[in-house]
């Protein structure tokens, strides 16, 4: 048990490190600077600016600097932002994309689960069709127009919601909805039919046998059993949600990472770029890791799988 | 069952041979086809995506406008008009931005009046009498300034003054959302409301028509999709045989590849990719998705080659000395192609939502040319304003969305009779 845990910090902490160096040299091998601008700049300030964020020296260097502040989580200065480090830029951020994020994880959880287990044992009555028909319509219809919907008629029709920032608790209303919606229906999805599934299998129909009343069954053997694929979901789901924001913040104007990180894009700030994507690379797979390793103590048929594969 | 005709039973002579009637003998993709039919959601998809084809290729041939023909004095106008009689047989309209127009009775946008600054004396109507009789320029401008507290408006129209009050659409609690004063006679009641001839989804915020604009975002928004699930298909497919074939130590080196590139969250390779090769419009994003959703594809196509190569007919092509190529090609990956269509129509729904998105955070196609994400985006600034600029686009995803979604779940039925549901 101990080595399958080992076995698999040591590849997340390799690909982690895979990553970084990936994106490391993809960044630079972009054609032109950081600096490079529509105006020219002159050359003895292009000089001075190469030199104050140590683009001058060799590659292999930089790429070590680079690596050297990786591990002591410093990502190096913002390009456009000046004065800034990455990492402020991120632990600035972080929270509210990461609050938007949980609220929306738990929004999923207490109503995609309930909803698919519901809509299981109604199966092809009209609730079944309700849930199903609000299921597909969340699958289908972008986060950034729900998110833009939700504005429109909650905070300019009605007017009950405020448009943008979240210094108001009624704030959050918005972004999470919005940012739940493709996961609330890929889960209500999910747990019905592996919930079909179960529902027909033998030892179900061995406990009713039994006599156990309807709603142990359902409790104890059924749900229980059912909800292993969810939980599988949800783990990179939560990693998932956090990367998906950055049209939700954009849209709500929160001050969160995604923000920063859609700047960083049109302003071609380099370090910005690689130190979110390393972030967010990182947080994901620690996500998957810190799942996956659940999922092997909660079910030892899993680690031995994986053994054998 | 086809019914067999009476006729046709007759005493053969014992010269002749028997003859048979068989059932026409369906093969794999027929006996498919025929399911397919029978389930009504992946017909309406199929005949939804066809319309969306049509939409988007045939579309902007009959609109008489292109995409990028801009008419800067028709701009933000809505799909559906408020018409104001003013004198008998001329009719206004007021855009959201409060220009105002002459239109047809029947929708037909003319002209767009010209608006007057407002300064000096203005009307007779008791509650702006404050303008008459106002003189020097500073105190001019202070009731200007008050005129535009007041929301007050003013063009003109053949010569005579149109006033516009305006203080309805910020203050619910008036009666009448414009009070226009023409010839001194106010007119508050709309006429009616008609369709906008020109503009059938309205125009948008440079005067360009949102009909042609969707039609040709279906254009840009299908191609990124069909194109990347074909170069998805190939490297994926090409990937996954290799791998499911081989076997052994070349598959434990690709799959940890691909377990590596599965590890990245996949928005965040396309972004790199994006900005790595500079947007260059579409054939970028065609290839950063490409180049980035294969991985689900090769999974598959290594699990189906794993379980099809154990079986007879590849240890006899194997035994016939068939090369490893034309195994692969001729006889494994026609026997996967079910589950590899089936995951290719999943993956255009998910393509266009990823362009969507790619489109809406900047790194889309550039002007004039737009997809849906892009007109999305555009149309986010003024959400409260024209909501059918984003309107418009927004059901196109989704309709989208929907066809392939119903299609796919109609195939996968289709076209492997074990996923049944029960």
């Amino acid at each position: 048990m101990g080595k399958y845990f080992l076995k698999r910090i040591v590849a997340a902490i390799l690909t982690i490190l895979l990553i970084a160096t990936l994106t490391f040299f993809m960044m630079h091998s972009i054609p032109g600077g950081p600096f490079t601008r529509e105006r020219p700049v002159p050359e003895s300030i292009m000089e001075r600016l190469n030199e104050k964020y140590n683009l001058d020296d060799p590659l292999i260097v930089q790429y070590y600097d680079y690596m050297k502040g990786l591990v002591t989580f410093d990502l190096g200065p913002s390009f456009s932002i000046i004065g800034r480090d990455v990492m402020e830029l991120i632990s600035a951020g972080f929270p509210t994309s990461a609050k938007i994020g949980l609220f929306a994880t738990i929004v999923i959880v207490i109503f995609g689960i309930p909803f698919g287990i519901i809509s299981a044992l109604k199966q092809n009555k009209p609730i079944d069709y309700t849930v199903m028909f609000m299921a597909t319509l969340g699958v289908t219809v972008p986060s950034f127009v729900i998110a833009t919907l939700i504005i429109y008629v909650f905070s300019g029709l009605l007017g009950w919601l405020p448009s943008f920032g979240i210094e108001n608790p009624l704030g959050y209303i918005g972004p999470v909805i919005a940012l739940s919606g493709y996961s609330l229906s890929f889960v209500t999805r999910l747990t019905r039919s592996s919930m079909l599934e179960v529902l027909r299998q033998d030892y179900i129909r061995t406990a009713r046998a039994n006599g156990i009343k309807e709603i142990t069954v359902m409790a104890r053997h059924a749900v229980k059993n059912a909800l292993i694929p969810v939980v599988t979901y949800i783990g990179p789901m939560m990693a998932a949600i956090m990367t998906g924001s950055f049209v939700v913040e954009r849209i709500f104007a929160l001050p969160g990472m995604g923000g920063y990180f859609v700047e960083s894009i049109t302003n071609r700030d380099y370090t910005t770029i690689m130190g979110i994507t390393v972030f967010y690379a990182a947080f994901y797979i620690i996500m998957i890791l810190i799942v996956d390793i659940s999922y092997a103590m909660i079910d030892p048929r899993i680690r031995f799988e994986k053994g054998a594969r | 069952m086809s019914r067999i005709d009476k006729d046709k039973f007759k005493f053969v002579s014992e010269q002749e041979k028997v003859h048979e009637e068989f059932r026409p003998s369906l093969t794999y993709w027929q006996d498919a086809w025929r399911r397919l039919k029978k389930n009504k959601m992946s017909m309406v998809g199929l005949v939804g995506i066809v319309l969306i084809i049509l939409f988007g290729v045939v579309g902007p041939v009959l609109t008489p406008m292109s995409y990028s023909d801009q008419i800067n004095d028709f701009k933000n106008l809505g799909p559906r008009l408020s018409i104001y009689e003013i004198e008998a047989d001329t009719y206004i309209t007021i855009s959201p931005d409060y220009s105002m127009f002459i239109i047809e009775k029947n929708g037909n946008l003319v002209e767009k009046l010209e608006e007057l600054e407002l300064s000096g004396p203005v009307v007779t109507d008791d509650a702006r009498t404050d303008f008459v009789n106002v003189q020097s320029p500073s105190e001019q401008r202070k009731l200007n300034e008050e005129a535009k507290k007041t929301l007050l408006k003013a063009y003109i129209y053949n010569g005579e003054e149109i006033y516009l009050d305006f203080s309805g659409r910020v203050d619910k609690d008036l009666e009448h959302e414009y009070v226009i004063t023409y010839k001194n006679r106010e007119i508050t009641e709309r006429t009616k409301s008609v369709m906008n001839k020109r503009y059938p989804f309205g125009s948008d915020n440079l005067g360009r028509d949102v009909l042609t604009r969707v039609m040709f975002g279906a254009q840009i928004s299908l191609t990124v999709a069909f194109v990347a699930s074909l170069v998805n298909f190939i490297i994926g497919v090409t990937y996954g045989a290799i791998a499911g074939f081989e076997g052994g130590r070349v598959d434990n080196i690709m799959m940890r590849i691909v377990d590596i590139i599965n590890s990245v969250p996949l928005v965040l390779i396309i972004i790199l990719l994006m900005v790595l090769v500079g947007n260059q419009g579409l054939w970028t994003i065609v290839m950063a998705i490409g180049l980035v959703y294969w991985v689900g594809m090769a999974r598959l196509v290594r699990g189906q080659m794993l379980a099809l190569k154990e079986q007879e007919f590849v240890m006899a092509a194997i035994a016939l000395g068939v090369s490893k190529k034309n195994i692969i090609l001729r006889h494994l990956i026609p026997n996967a192609m079910g589950p590899i269509i089936i995951s290719m129509t999943m993956m255009i729904p998910s393509a266009v939502f990823t362009e969507a998105f790619m489109s809406f955070i900047g790194l889309g196609v550039s002007a004039p040319k737009a997809s849906w994400g892009t007109l999305a985006n555009n149309a986010l600034s003024g959400i409260l304003t024209y909501p059918y600029q984003l309107f418009f686009p927004a059901i196109a995803i989704a309709v989208t969305m929907l066809a392939f979604n119903f299609l796919g779940d109609g195939l996968r039925d289709a076209l492997d009779p074990r996923l049944r549901k029960g």
